[in-house]
């Protein structure tokens, strides 16, 4: 693999985190985070849609009318995130139930256009795949961190088995929104103090 | 090419909806045999789980198959009633399997009076358990559920609620607390006043009120609809279910006179309402 492809890869994850760098993302990052499964199944389902949404609009790149070409983006975004829903409706009925109406949130995450607008516009299919998979990975590691705190700490349980001791009192703040902005404030803090380069003067 | 012409840019958007209207379409016909499964076996599963036969966590895990084989092994019959709780048609409970599930038009149904209402039959530890459902407008999207009753109709056994957009961690909670749906084990309906025969109260039910249940901390807009969905359900219901605890008790409840004092009061409720 080349140098480029790998930093296009490997960038979002960490470097340049959608969420905690670019800080998009952070509405659904609040409301999928009170469990792993979901967070996982959400991650997977952004993954999905960024990766495929990219390479699609990469491939119409040099065709899109530059006046609508936020209009065509939303139709591919929006046609791969239903698809997504039904596939879910198909074959895991009980966590489309659970994500209910996020998934169809995920047409306004500003991941997804984000990365159309700011690469996929720009490169070729392959590596623009590859970008939006990468901003997915990303926005789902952060997803999952955040998540694991929450079940831990808010109900005691990781994907739904029991880890605390039954005497542990569940913390019903951290099942509630603001502590996932409290959660990932600290992982962003925690980036920021191991990436120098990403601190205000 | 000028990509920014205006009969190109009409096309280009045209022909973009067009194809992926068709993937989405052929997408969703292809798709919809096995979310119809899905939805078939989630009600179900909610019927089982209100009956007192699994939790719904063990049905989910179970999958499509067993519940409803299950089902097929537990119920003894299904069918359709009237406004005056009479039955008017037989819903198939072997094979493949008939529910009336389209709660949303059945509620339209119980406003014009007209409606078509199920009633599932199931047969536990040899007693029958008498299964209904409700629907109604929560906070954000529809609300639904099903109340199962004792043979007689008089106690409730058991319920499940489910809801479509209700708040996480609020409103939701009609679906995810256990605490909430116990509370209604043991409860009655309040024949004597079908206008509003199960209250969900918010500050705490009253102690000694068999009709009335905690409503939920933060989710009161949901509770409320809930409230009003048991209302009406129940109201459409109550023909049918007096019938049941009539001859089931041998008139036990006309022998102290509640059955007239209940019709009295509908009748003065009307007139009330005429007059108003």
């Amino acid at each position: 693999m080349n140098e480029d492809l790998k930093k296009t890869l490997l960038n979002p994850i960490f470097k340049g985190n959608p969420i905690t760098v670019l800080v998009l993302g952070i509405c659904s990052s609040l409301a999928v985070t009170v469990q792993l499964k979901g967070a996982c199944v959400m991650a997977l389902s952004v993954i999905i849609v960024t990766g495929l949404s990219s390479f699609v609009v990469s491939l119409l790149r040099n065709s899109i009318p530059n006046r609508v070409r936020i209009i065509v983006q939303l139709v591919v975004v929006a046609m791969m995130v239903i698809l997504v829903d039904q596939v879910l409706k198909a074959y895991a009925y009980s966590i489309d139930k659970q994500l209910s109406v996020y998934i169809g949130l995920i047409i306004t995450n500003c991941i997804v256009m984000g990365r159309i607008e700011a690469f996929a516009l720009g490169n070729k299919p392959i590596p623009s795949l590859l970008d939006g998979l990468a901003n997915g990975a990303g926005y789902g590691m952060i997803l999952i961190i955040v998540a694991f705190f929450r079940e831990l700490l808010g109900s005691g349980t990781l994907f739904g088995l029991r880890v605390l001791p039954a005497s542990y009192v569940p913390n019903n703040l951290v099942i509630l929104p603001p502590m996932a902005l409290i959660i990932l404030g600290c992982i962003v803090w925690v980036q920021r103090s191991i990436q120098k380069d990403l601190q205000e003067k | 090419m000028n990509t920014n012409n205006n009969v190109y840019t009409i096309v280009y958007t045209t022909i973009i909806v067009v194809v992926a209207a068709a993937i989405l379409a052929i997408a969703a016909m292809a798709l919809k045999p096995k979310q119809d499964a899905n939805i078939k076996a989630e009600t179900i599963s909610q019927m089982l789980t209100a009956a007192g036969f699994a939790s719904k966590e063990d049905l989910a895990k179970q999958g499509n198959d067993q519940v409803l084989a299950m089902y097929s092994a537990n119920i003894k019959n299904a069918f359709l009633i009237d406004a005056e709780g009479n039955k008017t048609g037989e819903l198939e409970t072997e094979g493949s399997i008939e529910l009336q599930d389209n709660l949303k038009q059945e509620n339209k149904n119980i406003a014009s009076g007209n409606p078509s209402l199920p009633v599932y039959v199931f047969e536990k530890d040899g007693a029958e358990v008498n299964v209904i459902p409700c629907y109604g407008a929560g906070l954000w999207g529809p609300i639904w559920g099903y109340i199962a009753f004792n043979a007689d109709c008089t106690e409730i056994l058991g319920a499940y609620f489910d809801h479509e957009s209700e708040t996480p961690g609020l409103g939701a909670k009609i679906k995810d607390e256990a605490w909430f749906r116990e509370q209604f084990k043991g409860k009655k309906v309040n024949f004597s006043k079908p206008d509003d025969a199960f209250n969900i109260v918010k500050g705490g039910a009253p102690a000694g009120d068999d009709s009335a249940v905690d409503a939920i901390t933060g989710a009161t807009m949901t509770c409320n609809g809930l409230d009003a969905a048991l209302d009406t359900w129940f109201k459409a219901y109550i023909p049918f279910l007096q019938k049941k605890a009539g001859s089931a008790a041998g008139d036990a409840c006309c022998e102290d006179g509640c059955c007239e004092e209940g019709c009295d009061q509908e009748h003065n409720h009307e007139h009330n309402h005429q007059e108003g």
